[in-house]
């Protein structure tokens, strides 16, 4: 529930009789859109009249238009399915193996002390530089790319996994303690509850490196998918469809942030506010 | 003569080369409201907390109904200091979170839950969540979480603490009201002279370093009592008396603590 308004934003040089400042004031999301509009009108005037030469720079309107024809052939369909597929099952393995061992070494010292240097190292490790390594293993399609983003995924959720089940407050423990909780109740009553936040944000992370992990996965050899998409346009010095696939990438980056905030809000609640 | 409804024999309590408390003894009759005052560190909140279950002592016992303890249990219900409310929960599942550990929820639970919350005064906030509430409402929640499981002995720690001199004074009426319903037995800890006097029947006095009973003063005010008991000469008499008694040991906990 929301208590006050979020704040308006003032704008610097605009003024207006209807408001008490005199300025004209917008929601935060209204000036955002205008940034991003102010954004690619500077970025279309800058490689028309500065770069001009679109080896270079493409400009918003060109990439709109590889964007179209990619799509019109099909080919752009293709990459991105293929893209999706592994970025999705990576995703999704690494979600319930992350969130798995997370609880694990959170309620066992005995795994913790066993698995503890396994994920710290492996999570400040660039795994994406194995991906050459994976083709040899498992073959140039998907679950090369799928191991991947597991790898990229998984560890960023275990240690959030365990973070939160760690900090659950002692307060709560103690208080259901002295009302007769058994471990049992305590765990799936005080800390998995207590610890959804930070779980959530331990899979949000990973929405960021899943994407990372599928692109370079693809760029080291792929028959399709968007980073197989980047290098050939990268090869032919194609720049409108390189950042035609780059913008697609962004948009679903984006897109699977903001519907995971919406997911935030809906599951904890308290957080927020 | 009733039964006393909880004994502490010769409580003694270290934390390491610090003795907290020194051969505590008390008893509590049936029904009786007896509040625990002594200057902060004086280890009230040990003292509650070896009878609650929570920590154990290094010497002496603990019976409840004449029954050796063995750590916690839902003979007793906790008022904590600070409320403890889960932030993830309305307040509703707050309140019958007692009752759940317990076991299955009846129909029977779920209408005494509802009762409790009516009693307290919070009928129409079952449904909203802590955060949304003042710290007076979340104590309020606090205390019928603690009455839901119908505990024989009500431990309450500085619950009103936290809270506004305003906002205390009516909690005091408040808390007398509720315990007019069900007269249960209450052991109240407070380091507010004024709130233990107009809040019980029996006085413990302790003293710090190490925490001991100085003395047990009887509060013969007639009940119900009002904000305007607090300026009955009797009122303030019984107040001053303690207040002597601990004079010395508030201010030197007050210098210890600024070291
Ligand atoms: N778990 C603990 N470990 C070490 N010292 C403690 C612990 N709990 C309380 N103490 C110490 O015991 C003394 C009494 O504490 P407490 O019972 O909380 O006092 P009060 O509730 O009267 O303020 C204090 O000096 C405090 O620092
Ligand atoms: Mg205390």
């Amino acid at each position: 529930m929301a208590y006050d308004k979020k704040p308006l934003v003032p704008l610097p040089f605009l003024r207006s009789g209807k408001t008490a400042s005199g300025r004209v004031e917008l929601e935060g999301y209204q000036v955002a859109i205008i940034s991003v509009v102010v954004g690619l009108i500077g970025w279309q005037i800058f490689s028309d009249l500065v770069i001009a030469n679109s080896l270079f720079l493409a400009s918003p309107t060109q990439v709109l238009e590889a964007l179209v024809s990619l799509s019109l052939s099909g080919e752009l369909w293709a990459h991105v399915k293929t893209s999706a597929v592994e970025f999705l099952l990576g995703y999704a393995i690494a979600a319930v193996v992350g969130v798995a061992t997370g609880l694990l070494i959170a309620t066992s010292p005995f795994w913790k002390s066993w698995l503890q240097p396994w994920i710290s190292g492996l999570y400040a490790t660039p795994t994406v530089a194995l991906g050459p390594l994976f083709i040899l293993w498992l073959g140039i399609g998907i679950w090369s790319k799928v191991l991947v983003v597991v790898l990229l995924v998984v560890f960023a959720v275990t240690i959030n996994t365990e973070a939160g089940i760690r900090s659950t407050s002692e307060r709560y423990l103690e208080m259901m303690r002295c009302f007769g909780a058994t471990p049992r109740q305590l765990f799936l009553k005080v800390s998995l509850p207590s610890a959804t936040p930070f779980i959530l944000a331990g899979l949000k992370l990973g929405i960021g490196r899943g994407l990372i992990g599928v692109v370079v996965a693809e760029l080291f050899g792929s028959r399709l998918g968007l980073g197989r998409l980047i290098g050939q346009s990268a090869d032919s010095f194609n720049m409108p469809e390189l950042f035609a696939a780059v913008a697609i990438l962004a948009a679903s980056g984006i897109l699977m942030n903001s519907a995971f905030s919406k997911l935030e809000t809906r599951l904890v609640p308290w957080t927020k506010d | 003569m009733t039964a006393d409804k909880l004994e502490a024999r010769a409580l003694t309590k270290h934390f390491g080369d610090l003795e907290v408390l020194h051969e505590v003894s008390a008893n509590i009759r049936e029904g009786e409201f007896v509040a625990l005052v002594g200057p902060s560190g004086c280890g009230k909140t040990t003292f509650l907390r070896i009878v609650a279950g929570l920590e154990t002592a290094d010497g002496g016992a603990v019976e409840v109904d004449g029954r050796a303890i063995s750590g916690p249990g839902r003979d007793r219900g906790f008022v904590f200091q600070s409320d403890s409310l889960l932030p993830w929960r309305n307040i509703f599942d707050n309140t019958i979170v007692g009752l759940e550990l317990a076991g299955r929820i009846s129909a029977e639970d779920l209408a005494r839950t509802r009762k409790l919350l009516d009693l307290v005064g919070l009928k129409g906030f079952e449904n909203y969540f802590p955060r949304q509430l003042s710290g007076g409402m979340r104590q309020r929640v606090n205390l019928a979480r603690a009455l839901a499981i119908d505990p024989e002995l009500l431990l309450m720690d500085e619950p009103f603490s936290a809270l506004d001199a305003q906002t205390r004074e009516i909690m005091q009426v408040e808390l007398q009201r509720i315990w007019e319903e069900g007269r249960k037995t209450v052991l109240f800890v407070t380091h507010q002279i004024d709130e233990a006097v107009f809040l019980s029947d029996r006085v413990l006095v302790f003293a710090r370093r190490p925490g001991r009973i100085l003395e047990e003063v009887e509060i013969d005010l007639p009940r119900p009592r009002t904000i305007a008991t607090k300026r009955d000469p009797k009122f303030v008499t019984l107040v001053d008396h303690i207040w002597k008694l601990i004079e010395h040991d508030v201010r030197e906990s007050v210098l210890f603590e600024h070291h």
